[in-house]
């Protein structure tokens, strides 16, 4: 018994996660964000995301890994918006992870997130635990007319009915980064993995890289003052970290 | 008065000799199938031999399968690279398979060849880290070289690629990750 406490306190510990190989996380600049949404269309075209179309988009089962969340403030014409990218925050302490029932989403050495197709049953529940509300699930299975489907992604599965999916910080770049890196007998350096969403990025308002490397940029731009993680003091301990707007006042 | 259930089945004796022939058919059926026409081993468009160019003729099987050290995929040799050879050797310029071959070759087009290894899409299996670990491919084809139609030995099942990987202590040779995609 005490040989479990200890194995478990061990897992609790802050910083379990600077043992993983790789710390992939995102730095987002809320004040560089102008809401245009090309991140949301790359991430549809990277990850094979269906289209849902507008009944079942009604009825909430939209399939967008990459959202903008608008928040208004005032009345027109007198209103302000801003801008909130939501995307999975790949928590290292993550509620879905517990929540399933077959492990079909665990973390892995990369400190990721992940989600595992052909495992899932289709149980919901992760989606449940999730407060970021970004886990999706697949109603039915969609088809790409053609000539569409010609340009899904072959690095990436087409999921089918019943399964839960979610963003996966484009590991299928990463994949491929570790490969070449593998290749040369090395890691992977600083800039060599850049999601769909990071790269169609006009305004360069998201970064992205290895958190256990102190010096990526990444984790340079972490530490600017106006850092916050979302819905912090639920201790998910996401990898994206947010960088507040500045409130311009006239 | 004896009971015997001859007597009764002697009535069926018509259906059941139709059975039998039914089983019977089946099973040579299967057989037949499983041995000459298997999807372990279909028939190619061209009767390629790998036993005549890989065995008789030393040919290294990176000469035709160029790729596999340097990536994903292993890749069947263009239709270019059997010409290159075959255009001058007028021994076997006439025989109906090389007849084929120039015809698909002055057709310009690619040889239809049936993929016989094929995992799923949702798999992601790439051959240049095992060719450059040192796993001979043998391991996974069987001995091609002595084959005059290729054949699919191993199971390429999950369990078997696991298998391998955990006698080897492949770093994350277990995540799913490092397979499925
Ligand atoms: C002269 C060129 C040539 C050489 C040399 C050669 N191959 Fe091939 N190989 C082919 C062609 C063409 C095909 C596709 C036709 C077929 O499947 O028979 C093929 C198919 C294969 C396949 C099956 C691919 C599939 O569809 O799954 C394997 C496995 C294979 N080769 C392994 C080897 C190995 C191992 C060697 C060395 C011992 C080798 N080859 C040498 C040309 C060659
Ligand atoms: C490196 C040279 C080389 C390449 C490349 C090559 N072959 Fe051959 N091929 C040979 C040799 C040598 C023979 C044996 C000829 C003999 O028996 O005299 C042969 C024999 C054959 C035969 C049997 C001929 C017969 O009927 O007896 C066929 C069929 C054949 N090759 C098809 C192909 C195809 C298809 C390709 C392309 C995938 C190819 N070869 C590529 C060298 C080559
Ligand atoms: C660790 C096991 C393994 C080794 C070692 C291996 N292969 Fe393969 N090979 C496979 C699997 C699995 C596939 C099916 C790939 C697929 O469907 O995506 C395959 C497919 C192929 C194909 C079909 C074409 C393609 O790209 O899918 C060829 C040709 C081939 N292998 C040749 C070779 C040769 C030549 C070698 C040795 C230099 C080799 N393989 C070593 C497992 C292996
Ligand atoms: C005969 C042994 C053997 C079999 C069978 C085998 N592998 Fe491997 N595999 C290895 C070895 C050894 C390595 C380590 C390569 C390295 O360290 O670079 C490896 C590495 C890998 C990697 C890369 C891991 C990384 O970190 O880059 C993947 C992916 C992989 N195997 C997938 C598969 C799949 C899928 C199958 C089944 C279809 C399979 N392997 C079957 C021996 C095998
Ligand atoms: C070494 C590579 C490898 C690893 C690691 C791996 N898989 Fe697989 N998996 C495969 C291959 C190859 C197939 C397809 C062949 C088959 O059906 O067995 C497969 C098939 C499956 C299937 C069956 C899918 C279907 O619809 O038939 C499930 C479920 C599955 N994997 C779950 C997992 C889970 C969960 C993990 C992690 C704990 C995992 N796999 C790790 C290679 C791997």
């Amino acid at each position: 018994m005490a040989d479990i406490v200890e194995k478990w306190k061990k897992l609790r510990e802050p910083g379990y996660f600077g043992k993983f190989d790789y710390h992939w996380g995102m730095v987002i600049d809320l004040d560089r964000c102008s809401g245009c949404e090309a991140c949301v269309v790359a991430c549809q075209a990277e990850n094979n995301l269906p289209i849902v179309g507008e009944k079942r988009f009604a009825q909430n089962r939209e399939i967008k890994w990459l959202r903008i969340e608008r928040y208004w403030e005032g009345e027109y014409p007198d209103a302000k918006v801003t801008f909130l990218p939501m995307l999975c925050q790949q928590c290292d302490q993550a509620p879905c992870e517990t929540a399933c029932p077959v492990f079909a989403t665990y973390h892995n050495q990369d400190g990721l997130n992940t989600q595992v197709y052909n495992r899932c049953i289709g149980t919901r529940t992760c989606a449940v635990y999730c407060p970021y509300e970004v886990r999706y699930f697949n109603w039915f299975t969609y088809q790409w007319d053609e000539p569409l489907e010609q340009q899904l992604n072959p690095d990436v599965s087409v999921r089918e009915k019943g399964v839960m999916e979610k963003c996966t910080f484009c590991i299928q770049r990463i994949r491929d980064a570790k490969d070449q890196a593998k290749d040369r007998g090395d890691r992977v350096r600083d800039g060599e993995v850049t999601p769909a969403c990071v790269q169609a990025c006009p305004t360069e308002a998201m970064v992205f890289g290895d958190f256990n490397d102190p010096d990526s940029a990444v984790s340079r731009a972490a530490e600017d003052e106006r850092h916050y993680r979302v819905m912090e003091k639920l201790n998910t301990q996401p990898s994206i970290v947010y960088l507040t707007r500045v409130e311009h006042h006239d | 008065m004896s009971v015997s259930v001859l007597a009764a089945l002697r009535t069926f004796k018509k259906y059941a000799l139709i059975a039998l022939a039914v089983i019977v058919g089946f099973t040579a059926g299967h057989w037949v199938n499983a041995a000459f026409y298997s999807e372990n081993a279909p028939v190619q468009p061209i009767e390629f031999s790998h036993k005549i160019h890989a065995q008789d003729n030393e040919i290294p099987c990176m000469h035709c399968h160029v790729h596999v050290a340097r990536s994903i995929n292993a890749t069947v040799p263009s239709v270019n690279k059997c010409m290159n050879c075959h255009r001058n050797m007028p021994g076997v310029w006439e025989t109906p398979e090389i007849v084929k071959l120039r015809g698909y070759w002055e057709r310009q087009e690619p040889i239809p060849w049936i993929k016989v290894h094929d995992l799923p899409d949702f798999a992601y299996f790439p051959h240049k880290r095992h060719i450059q670990a040192g796993v001979d491919c043998a391991n996974c084809h069987g001995d091609v070289a002595g084959m005059d139609r290729v054949k699919q030995v191993e199971p390429l099942k999950m369990q078997w690629c696991l298998d391998c990987h955990n006698e080897r202590q492949v770093e994350h040779g277990r995540d799913c990750w490092t397979c499925h995609k």
